[in-house]
This record gives structure tokens, C-alpha cells and sequence, in this order.
């Protein structure tokens, strides 16, 4: 951990407080004429993911965090959790559940994440923006309506996890999904 | 834009003059850091050498001049900006204030009426009470007026007008003379002149009093750390120097206000857009 003067700090630094890491997603500068100097920042919780506004003295020095991303490849889960491999070592790590959260429903074997680290330990997990998954089962197509918005529920293959297709998807189908949004992006050439 | 500035002042008789870039002692106005310079500072305004100046010739003079402030990197701000002053024999903190928005009309080109706005009227217009603020989250009562400002009072300021915010309270007065306003509170000669929110110039009727101001400036002492008086300034001032009123507007800021442009970095050739070594 490093005290840097706050004056250094520009969006992107990871930082400590409340015993938490936080990235600095905007800074500025403000300060009446002839008053008082400060920096106004918004900060994310790389734990918790709570965004909130700080507002930091002019002079003070602040904490940095020794956080890093690792590019990591997932193998299986245990008890324990989700087992990822480092690409770069090949050391393996248990990333536990609650990190893993709601990723867990996209998570497939062989797939390639980044392992955010603090202090050496996993704090999130960031997946690919999209991922092909394949629909383990659904009610029965509806043939020929490529178009419609109206949905029905499928559940994938490996993760077991339920997500909103179009009415024309079927068992069997490789489908695109958005990690982020958990939404439909479309069904791969069979 | 320079130009315009060179001619403002030309057609008025008032002086170019050149200030020094290495300075003896330290300006110190509350909130602003100098850098120093080996046994020097920088200055953080062209303000002590300009007034030695008006005390030694006894001159209207203006000058357009580097100024440093160490640790100041923002939308608005850049640790090393232009500083455009001015001084004015005889003259008071109103109507220096009035020539000033002249200046800053002459820069911009935006037109628009003068509208003064005393400091306390200003909280009332925002709902807010100045003397019911009280220190909270680890800010003194202080630092939360300061910032209650920058939140709810300025970015109203200077909407289609040129707000010309006066009657400062005494622990602003910074080298202001004290005075008392129409309710007969004491308050402090300066005035800040904005537009569409942005702080463009500050101006007094100056302090005259030798010792006030040395022991105003005593007091900023323990706020910077490292600095030392600026001794010939404070010699000059125990001489004796004359009544007058005296005003510097951040050139860079204006020219961002005259180009519609949202950050004072994008007005420099040059701009510190890293961190500070």
C-alpha cells in the first residue's frame, strides 16, 4: 500500500478506504476563489460494486490499492467454489460463490475470464461481453417467426440457468447471450 | 483576444507593465499552494509586484502574467494559468468591478446586464442559511460553506447576466479593506465577478492597513507549509501604500467562456494534463 497526494490521482486509480479497494471512475477539482481546495471524486466499490461520491481535501494524501487483473481460465467447480487456472502461471485459485455471483450462470468450462486480485485474493470476476451457450431445454419452436419480440424461458446446458429466448428457438440451438444484460443476442450458423 | 485587452487599456491611459516570475516570498491567500522554486516562490498572481509597483509610481498599470498554483488540476483548473490585473488610483471595489465586466465583455464578446449580488442575499436565493451550516462528515463549518458554495450557489451565478458577487464575509476578505454593507454588517471590499456559473475575477478595494494585512498573511502561515513571508512586499506596504482598488481575471478562463468551451486545458497549447511531479 502507497499514500500518493491526491492532486495525483486521475480516473482509473484504485484506492483504499473503509477497508475497502475502490476505482476512481471521475475526479475533479473544485475550489471557491480565495477558499478552501478539494477534489470531487466518484468511486466504485471493487467488492461490493456500491458507486458513491467522495469528497477529498486538497493536500491529503489518499491510499492506493494493490489491486491487479489476471487473465484466468475456468475449470470446474467444488464445494469450496469455482476453480480457475492463471494463464500466465498456471497456478490454480478458488474463486469463492459470492464473488462469483450471478457470473455463474454463464460460466462454462475452458472459458476465459479476468480474475480482478487484491492483495493476491479474488474479489470479482469479469466475463466476456457475450457468450454462446447451448439451450438444454425449451417449449417447441414456433416455425418460421424469425422477427417476433415475444419471448419464452430456456434453460442452458452446464450451468442450468433460465434466460428469456424468442419463441423461434429450439433444443439444441447454440445461442448468443449478453453477459451483462442477461439478454438474447441471437442463434449461431448450426 | 490579447489585443483587445492591449487596446482596453491603452484607450484608458493605464500601464503595461512586466512582473517577475521568481518571487522572494510566498503569496499567501487561503487555499492556494505556491510552487517553490530552489530558495524562491512562483507566484500564484502577479499581485505583490504589481501593488510594489503602484506604490513606487503611483500609476494606473495592468499586466497580462504567468501565474503557478501547485496541486490544482481540473475542468477550471491548471497549475500554471495567465493572470490578467489590474489596478486602479482613487478608484473602489464597484466601480472597479464594473470595468471589469467591461474587460471581460471585451474578451468573451458576450454581452449581457450587470446584476450585484451580495454575498448573503446569494445563500438566500439558493434556500440556503450561511449561519445555520455547520461542520459535518469530517469538514469543518468552514470547509462545508466552501462547499456548499461550489454545489449550490455558483453554478447558479451569472445565467445570462454578469454576476458581480460582493460584500464578502471578514473571513474572506483575503487583502480586502473591511467595510460595512447596507444592513450594516461588517464586511469585507471584494467582489468575484461570474458567468454561466464559472468564477472569472477577483477584485478588491485594497487593504491599506500594514499591519492588518501582515498579520492576515501571518495567520495563512501555518496553512502553507514551507513558505515564507514575502518580505519587501510586506516593507512596501508598512511605507504606506495608496488607496486604491485592484481586480485579476483568469485570462484562460475567459478565453474558455468567450470559445464556448468546457475545459480551461482545451484553451492551452500546452495544458498539465498528467499528475503533478
Amino acid at each position: 500500500m502507497t499514500s500518493i497526494p491526491i492532486s495525483d490521482i486521475s480516473k482509473g486509480y484504485k484506492l483504499i478506504f473503509d477497508n475497502y479497494p475502490w476505482i476512481v471512475i471521475e475526479v475533479n477539482f473544485v475550489k471557491p476563489g480565495k477558499g478552501n481546495a478539494f477534489y470531487k471524486t466518484r468511486v466504485k466499490n471493487l467488492v461490493t460494486g456500491n458507486v458513491l461520491e467522495k469528497t477529498i481535501r486538497g493536500g491529503e494524501k489518499v491510499d492506493t490499492a494493490d489491486v491487479s487483473d489476471a487473465d484466468m481460465t475456468y475449470l470446474y467447480s467444488d464445494a469450496n467454489g469455482y476453480v480457475f487456472m492463471n494463464q500466465t502461471d498456471y497456478e490454480q485459485m478458488t474463486v469463492p460463490l459470492k464473488v462469483v455471483g450471478d457470473s455463474k450462470d454463464f460460466l462454462i468450462e475452458n472459458m476465459e475470464c479476468q480474475v480482478t486480485l487484491w492483495n493476491g485474493e479474488p474479489i470479482q470476476i469479469q466475463l466476456p461481453n457475450t457468450v454462446t451457450m447451448e439451450i438444454e431445454y425449451t417449449e417447441p419452436a414456433v416455425k418460421g417467426d424469425t422477427q417476433s419480440r415475444v419471448m419464452k424461458p430456456a434453460k442452458l446446458k452446464g450451468t442450468g440457468a433460465t434466460v428469456p429466448v424468442p419463441i423461434f428457438c429450439a433444443i439444441g440451438d447454440k445461442i448468443m447471450i449478453n453477459t451483462e444484460t442477461r439478454e438474447f443476442k441471437g442463434r449461431t450458423d448450426k | 483576444m490579447v489585443d483587445r485587452v492591449r487596446r482596453f487599456f491603452a484607450e484608458r491611459g493605464v500601464l503595461e507593465v512586466d512582473t517577475p516570475v521568481l518571487q522572494d516570498g510566498a503569496n499567501l491567500d487561503h487555499g492556494v499552494q505556491p510552487f517553490r522554486c530552489g530558495d524562491r516562490f512562483l507566484p500564484t498572481s502577479p499581485e505583490h509586484a504589481l501593488k510594489r509597483l503602484v506604490a513606487a509610481y503611483r500609476q494606473d498599470i495592468w499586466t497580462l502574467a504567468p501565474a503557478f498554483r501547485s496541486g490544482e488540476r481540473g475542468r477550471r483548473h491548471q497549475p500554471e494559468f495567465r493572470m490578467l490585473e489590474w489596478y486602479r488610483l482613487g478608484w473602489d471595489d464597484q466601480r472597479i468591478a464594473e470595468e471589469t465586466v467591461e474587460v471581460l465583455r471585451t474578451i468573451t464578446g458576450l454581452s449581457g446586464q450587470v446584476e450585484r449580488l451580495s454575498w448573503h442575499r446569494a445563500w438566500e436565493r439558493a434556500g440556503l442559511d450561511p449561519d445555520a451550516v455547520q461542520a459535518q462528515d469530517g469538514f469543518s463549518r468552514e470547509e462545508r460553506l466552501d462547499l456548499l458554495l461550489t454545489e449550490r450557489i455558483e453554478p447558479a451565478l451569472g445565467r445570462d447576466v454578469w454576476t458581480v458577487l460582493c460584500d464578502y464575509p471578514t473571513s474572506g476578505a483575503a487583502q480586502a479593506r473591511l467595510g460595512r454593507d447596507a444592513q450594516g454588517r461588517l464586511v469585507a471590499a471584494r467582489f468575484e465577478v461570474y458567468r454561466d456559473g464559472i468564477e472569472l475575477a477577483n477584485g478588491y478595494h485594497e487593504c491599506v492597513d500594514a499591519a492588518e494585512l501582515l498579520a492576515r498573511h501571518q495567520a495563512e502561515l501555518a496553512g502553507h507549509p514551507g513558505c515564507t513571508l514575502d518580505r519587501p512586499f510586506h516593507a512596501m506596504m508598512a511605507e504606506g501604500f495608496p488607496d486604491c482598488a485592484g481586480v485579476a481575471v483568469g485570462f484562460d478562463r475567459a478565453v474558455m467562456l468567450g470559445l464556448g468551451l468546457g475545459d480551461v486545458a482545451a484553451t492551452m497549447a500546452f495544458p498539465h494534463s498528467g499528475a503533478e511531479s
